[in-house]
This record gives structure tokens, C-alpha cells and sequence, in this order.
């Protein structure tokens, strides 16, 4: 017989906080945030793939979820392609640039990789900026539709309604997550970032492997982007630079790097954390980078490893 | 009998003071931070000191109401998601309906592509990218003329001057630049001129030389600059050091201040700013001096010539609100910017589109000028020609 683990608990009791949310909060403004903070879940589960398990930190995904946010809403409007297809085509054309930017970038390894990834996403952010014919430059593209018609059953313009569809995304592809990183090749790739020579001299070709963490990232991101464009409707290249990059690896530190739950809890992190902060005025940013800097040197294993932590001594205390 | 009057009395000073009371939120979306609080934080100043000299003068009266204002400034550093989540956070948590600032485009733009759906008004300061009010957004208005209307402009001036070969250096991955670069050029080659050569840098770029020098090899008979006020000043600055000796034109709409720490006066000596006719000591009207006056006492700063189109928006607020007689219907509201004449309190010098401070798109023009500096200050030298009823005609006819 299935029992449940306190795990399974756990996760059940935030799917369901998560679910009756809208129920519970009376001011709208923290649903717009939980909204965005459920699309960086996304691209922080992608990110967690290639940094947390594979342990290769890639600088490049604001880019991706720019070039997800770009295409869906490209293809839109060239093409006339309905929203639904065109935000499950986005990840597709991301993963194209991926395999386009991973098969060089994977040639080199710690530093170098990260520095090969930044420089990938300044080419992305300058063609996004000066490539003025197709993406309209800094002025952004404007009157992005939302998913559904004006005569569907559902009344997309409503956030709560958005809320629900970025939860059901953001539950998928945490659990697509899961799957993968409980199977062989998640499996592989956490032997990649323990000893990359070693997979290697086992006959596994890491490479493969690591091209798949790097293109399935890209695609997270990529799904990530075209949500947030059709919820925003309006993007341009300011939110796809390096720093918005820098907050998705942060997002996978300061939850836990290498577990499912960490980019959940760091996704919120990093979208609420600058919002509270905003009492502080002009000392907003210095607050929470230095929140930042004492969590990466107090917390290396971030929320869910300072949980898991606490939890462990608390049963030992209890035996 | 005499408690009846007392009572009276009481209950009616009561009533008075709930009225003197009333307090009117109104929000402020602004770069106050970063790059962009050059143009951002005095934007929100110059809302604030309206706000205060609104309040000083009896306030906005609607009905029997007098309403007192109060400020809620929120940066949104020039970033699109930054002025989202702000300007949610005005709508959202607290309660603001009309909201003000908006000196960057991107940031702008983010905003108003939802705009349209809230129960608010938007009024758009400093930002110039024209889609801003070519979107039909009926709760929104701007007081900045787009780029392209003053670039056609500045292109006439510098053509009469007689240049035929211009050097472009400028932020050309900005939106509303390269689209004042393209105005410029269109009536500078319809006078028989070229441009030579674009140059592009960034905006956090200092060092210019290696397109000066470029420049230089060119043998241009002007150069023109474009950017924000301190990569521009740098590019002065080293165009003296390079020896390049041919008239500098601009669009920066810098302050004097801003540009001397950079680069000095002397380096500055006979640079043009081809611009809206902002606010320059030199050139202003009463109101304008008045301005300066009070902000540079307020803030212990002078004020950035471009941050009146803030203070003008408090009161275009103010004037429409009490026309619609309401705060709560914002409908209404903009409805009544949309039929207002210049206010008397105004800054910047407004050309009316059919006796309207904003036209059909919502959209405010000032006249444009040429300012040169000479001994240390920004001199309004002359009005160029501006002709805000045909280009209201134009950006009604673009989608």
C-alpha cells in the first residue's frame, strides 16, 4: 500500500496554498506578483537542470526566455498563428538556438562555460535591441493577445484566471522535472557534475547528456517567456539582459540548488523579496543584495537545505 | 435652544473639517533610481512641489468637496516589469486611480499596453517614444511631444544652417532617438544634406573616441548628438580633445549642472540643443522662472529642463478633475483632459491643437527651440518650426 511521505505532504499542502491563494488574498497586486513569480518557477526549474544537477552554471537564461517571449508573439503576429500553438511552438524555436548555442558552449567547462553563456546572452539582448525590423528595438512589441478568444468561456483578461493556467504549467513542468532528475539520465547528470572524467571513462558521453540539460533549460525558459508575454503584453529587450539571467541563478541558490522544491521557493524569493523591499526607496537595491550576499555565505544550500537540516535534527532530537 | 445652536455649530465645523479633510492619492511611476533618474527623480519632485502648492492653494475642489493631494512615488528604475509591478501595486493595493511620472519609453510602454483595461488615468511625462499615443488609449495622455515631431525640426534648422554632410553619433538602439535621427534626416536630405555616417554607443558607454575619430576621417560639416546628458557630455568633451572642429548639434535635454560634471564650459562653448522648448532659465516664462526658482529652493538642485512635464501633468490633473467634477470616475476624467485648455500654472510653452492642450490621441506639443551654450548656460537662440496641428493630423493616421 502507497503511504504518504512527509515530502509528498509537503508538496500536496503547497499545491493546495497555492490553489486556494486567489481565495485567500484581498489585494490583487499580489496575484499579478504570484503570477510572475510562478512563470520564474519555470524557468528556474530549467535553470536548476543545467546548474543545480548537471553543475554547470549557465548565464544565458533571461536570453532564452526572451527568445520564448519573442517568438510566441513573432509568430503571432506574422503568421497569425493561434496563441495556444504558438506558445507550445516557442520552447521548440528556443531549443533550436539552444542546440545552436550549446553544441560550442559545452566545449568548455566551469568558468569559461558561464563566461561563453553570458557572452551569448549580450548577442541575444543586442539583436533583440538593434534588430529594429522584427523586434521593434527598445520600443518592445505591443498588444500581445492573451490565450482564448473574447467569445471563450473563460475570461482570460482576469488575472485569476491567468494565476490558475501559469499554476497548472508551473505544477507540470516542476513535476516534468522530477521525472527527469529520478531517472537514469537525471541520474547521469548528477554523476556529470560529481565527476564529468568519471562518466566519461565509463563510456557515457557526457556531452550528449549535458547538450540535453543545456536545450531542455532553454526550452523551460522558452515556455516561460511566451507566458509572460501573452500575460504582460507587452515585452521588449530591457527584462531578457544579463541581470535578469543573474536573478534565475540566484533563484535556484538561495531555494536549493540540485532539489525540486528550491527554484519554488527561490522563484518567490527573488519576485517578492525586491516588491517588500520597496519601503526602503533608494536603499531597496543595497538591502537586497546584501540579503543576497549573507544568504549565499550563511545558506550555501539554500532554503530547502537549512529546512531539510533543521527537520533532520528535529527527528533525531525526537529518537 | 443654545445646545441646538451649539451642537449646530459643532456638527457643521465637523463637516468642514472632514471636507478639509479629504485626501486624493495619486501615484508617481518613475526611474528614481539608476541610469535613468537623471530625467526620473526630477520628474517625481516636480509632482511632488505641484502636489504641495496645489494643496497650499485650497487644494482640488470638486462639488463641495475639497480634496488635498497626496503623493505615493514608487521607482520603477526605466524597467518595463519594475513599472508593471509598480504601477499594479498604485492600482492594486493602493487605491491610486491616476497616476503620473513616466519619463522612459520601455518602461511607458509596459504600462500602457494594460492601461486601457484598469479604472485609472495615466498621464506620461518625459517618455518619447511615439506608439505611446498612436495606440488609441483613452485614459491616457502625454505632455512630451514624440521625437520624430522635434527631429524634423532640428533637421530644417541645421539644413538652413547650411550644413550638407552630418556626422550621427547617438544611443541609436533607443527607440525614440533613432526615430529623431530619422526625422532629422528626412528633411535634412529634402534640403539637398546627408548624413555620413549613424554611430552608435551605449548608454552607459564613456569613451568615444574611436567614433569621433572615425568621425573625424570623414570630414563631416557638423556632427549630431543624441543620447542621454552624460554620454553626450563625454562625446563633447572629447570632440574638443580630438580637435574636431565643426558645429556639435544635439537632443539631450540636460541641465547645465548635469553637463558641467562632466565636461567643462569651455569644452561645452557653442554646442546647440535642438529640443522641445523645456525649461531654461533664459528662456522662461514667468511660471517657468518661478519654477526654477521654488524646485532649486525645494531640492537644493536646480531643476532638469525636461522635469516640468511632470509638474504640468499635476496640473492638467487637477484642472480636469475638477472640470469632470469627480475622482471617482476616471472615465470622466479623461474624458475632460481629453477637452482641456492649457492650464494657467503650466511650465513648458503648449501649442494647442484646436484651442486643446492634448489632441484627439491624447497627445501634448510643445514648440521646439534651438539653445546654445554660451558662457556657462543653455540660451534659448530661437523657435524652430513646429507645426503641432499637421503632426497631430500625421499620428492620427499611423496604427
Amino acid at each position: 500500500m502507497m503511504t504518504l511521505r512527509p515530502t509528498h505532504a509537503l508538496w500536496l499542502a503547497a499545491l493546495v496554498g497555492l490553489a486556494l491563494l486567489p481565495q485567500i488574498i484581498a489585494v490583487k497586486y499580489y496575484l499579478h506578483l504570484s503570477i510572475l513569480a510562478l512563470i520564474w518557477v519555470i524557468a528556474a526549474q530549467g535553470q536548476n537542470l543545467i546548474q543545480g544537477y548537471t553543475g554547470y552554471v549557465s548565464i544565458v537564461q533571461a536570453g532564452f526566455i526572451g527568445i520564448g517571449a519573442y517568438s510566441t508573439a513573432l509568430m503571432g503576429i506574422h503568421y497569425g498563428l493561434p496563441v495556444w500553438l504558438t506558445i507550445l511552438l516557442a520552447p521548440l524555436v528556443t531549443a533550436l538556438f539552444a542546440v545552436a548555442t550549446g553544441y560550442p558552449s559545452l566545449r568548455v567547462k566551469g568558468h569559461y562555460f558561464a563566461i561563453v553563456t553570458l557572452a551569448f546572452n549580450l548577442v541575444i539582448f543586442i539583436v533583440l535591441m538593434n534588430f529594429t525590423e522584427l523586434t521593434e528595438g527598445e520600443a518592445g512589441i505591443t498588444g500581445i493577445p492573451r490565450p482564448g478568444g473574447s467569445d471563450g468561456w473563460l475570461d482570460w483578461r482576469d488575472r485569476e484566471t491567468y494565476y490558475y493556467f501559469v499554476l497548472i504549467l508551473a505544477a507540470l513542468m516542476t513535476g516534468l522535472a522530477a521525472l527527469i532528475v529520478r531517472s537514469r539520465i537525471g541520474r547521469i547528470l548528477v554523476a556529470i557534475r560529481q565527476n564529468e572524467d568519471l562518466v566519461g571513462a565509463i563510456g557515457i558521453s557526457a556531452w550528449k547528456y549535458k547538450l540535453f540539460a543545456f536545450v531542455t533549460s532553454a526550452m523551460y525558459a522558452g515556455l516561460a517567456g511566451a507566458v509572460y508575454a501573452h500575460y504582460q503584453s507587452f515585452i521588449n529587450p530591457e527584462i531578457f539582459g544579463v541581470a535578469q539571467s543573474l536573478d534565475a541563478i540566484l533563484a535556484v541558490i538561495i531555494g536549493g540548488s540540485g532539489t525540486i522544491a528550491g527554484p519554488v521557493i527561490g522563484a518567490f524569493f527573488v519576485v517578492f523579496l525586491p516588491e517588500y523591499l520597496r519601503f526602503a526607496d533608494s536603499f531597496r537595491l543595497i538591502i537586497y543584495g546584501l540579503v543576497l550576499v549573507l544568504a549565499t555565505i550563511f545558506m550555501p544550500r539554500g532554503i530547502v537545505g537549512v529546512a531539510t537540516g533543521l527537520a533532520a535534527r528535529i527527528a533525531r532530537r525526537g529518537k | 435652544m443654545k445646545l441646538l445652536t451649539m451642537t449646530t455649530a459643532l456638527a457643521l465645523a465637523g463637516g468642514a473639517a472632514l471636507a478639509a479633510e479629504k485626501t486624493l492619492d495619486i501615484g508617481v511611476s518613475d526611474a528614481l533610481t539608476g541610469g535613468a533618474a537623471v530625467y526620473g527623480l526630477p520628474q517625481a519632485n516636480a509632482v511632488q512641489m505641484a502636489a504641495e502648492e496645489i494643496n497650499a492653494a485650497g487644494g482640488i475642489t470638486v462639488g463641495d468637496d475639497t480634496y488635498m493631494l497626496n503623493v505615493i512615488a514608487y521607482d520603477d528604475k526605466a524597467n518595463p516589469t519594475e513599472a508593471s509591478n509598480a504601477v499594479r501595486k498604485l492600482l492594486d493595493r493602493d487605491g491610486v486611480r491616476f497616476i503620473l511620472g513616466f519619463c522612459c519609453s520601455g518602461a511607458t510602454g509596459a504600462v500602457a499596453s494594460f492601461i486601457a483595461n484598469e479604472d485609472a488615468v495615466m498621464l506620461v511625462g518625459n517618455a518619447a517614444e511615439r506608439s505611446i499615443t498612436t495606440r488609441e488609449i483613452p485614459n491616457l495622455v502625454r505632455t512630451r511631444p514624440p521625437a520624430d515631431y522635434t527631429g524634423a525640426a532640428a533637421g530644417t534648422f541645421v539644413a538652413e544652417k547650411g550644413h550638407k554632410r552630418v556626422a550621427v553619433l547617438g544611443a541609436l538602439d533607443v527607440g525614440f532617438y533613432a526615430s529623431y535621427v530619422d526625422a532629422f534626416e528626412k528633411e535634412l536630405n529634402a534640403a539637398g544634406g546627408e548624413i555620413i555616417t549613424r554611430e552608435a554607443f551605449g548608454l552607459r558607454d564613456r569613451d568615444m573616441t574611436p567614433q569621433l575619430t572615425k568621425i573625424r576621417e570623414q570630414d563631416p560639416d557638423a556632427i549630431l548628438v543624441v543620447g542621454y546628458v552624460e554620454p553626450a557630455a563625454f562625446i563633447y568633451r572629447q570632440a574638443v580633445e580630438l580637435g574636431i572642429d565643426v558645429p556639435r548639434y544635439g537632443f539631450t535635454s540636460g541641465s547645465e549642472e548635469q553637463f558641467l560634471r562632466v565636461a567643462t564650459s569651455e569644452q561645452m562653448e557653442g554646442v546647440w540643443d535642438l529640443r522641445p522648448t523645456e525649461l531654461t532659465l533664459l528662456s522662461a516664462s514667468e511660471n517657468g522662472i518661478a519654477y526654477h526658482a521654488n524646485y532649486t529652493e525645494k531640492f537644493g538642485i536646480a531643476p532638469s529642463p525636461s522635469s516640468p512635464y511632470a509638474y504640468d501633468q499635476t496640473y492638467a490633473l487637477k484642472d480636469a478633475i475638477e472640470a469632470a467634477g469627480t475622482v471617482e470616475d476616471t472615465a470622466a476624467v479623461a474624458a475632460a483632459l481629453r477637452e482641456l485648455p492649457v492650464p494657467d500654472e503650466v511650465v513648458m510653452q503648449y501649442l494647442p491643437v484646436d484651442g486643446k492642450m492634448f489632441d484627439v490621441n491624447g497627445q501634448a506639443y510643445t514648440s521646439n527651440g534651438a539653445f546654445q551654450w554660451q558662457s556657462g548656460n543653455w540660451v534659448f537662440v530661437q523657435d524652430l518650426p513646429s507645426d503641432a496641428a499637421a503632426y497631430s493630423a500625421f499620428l492620427s493616421t499611423i496604427d
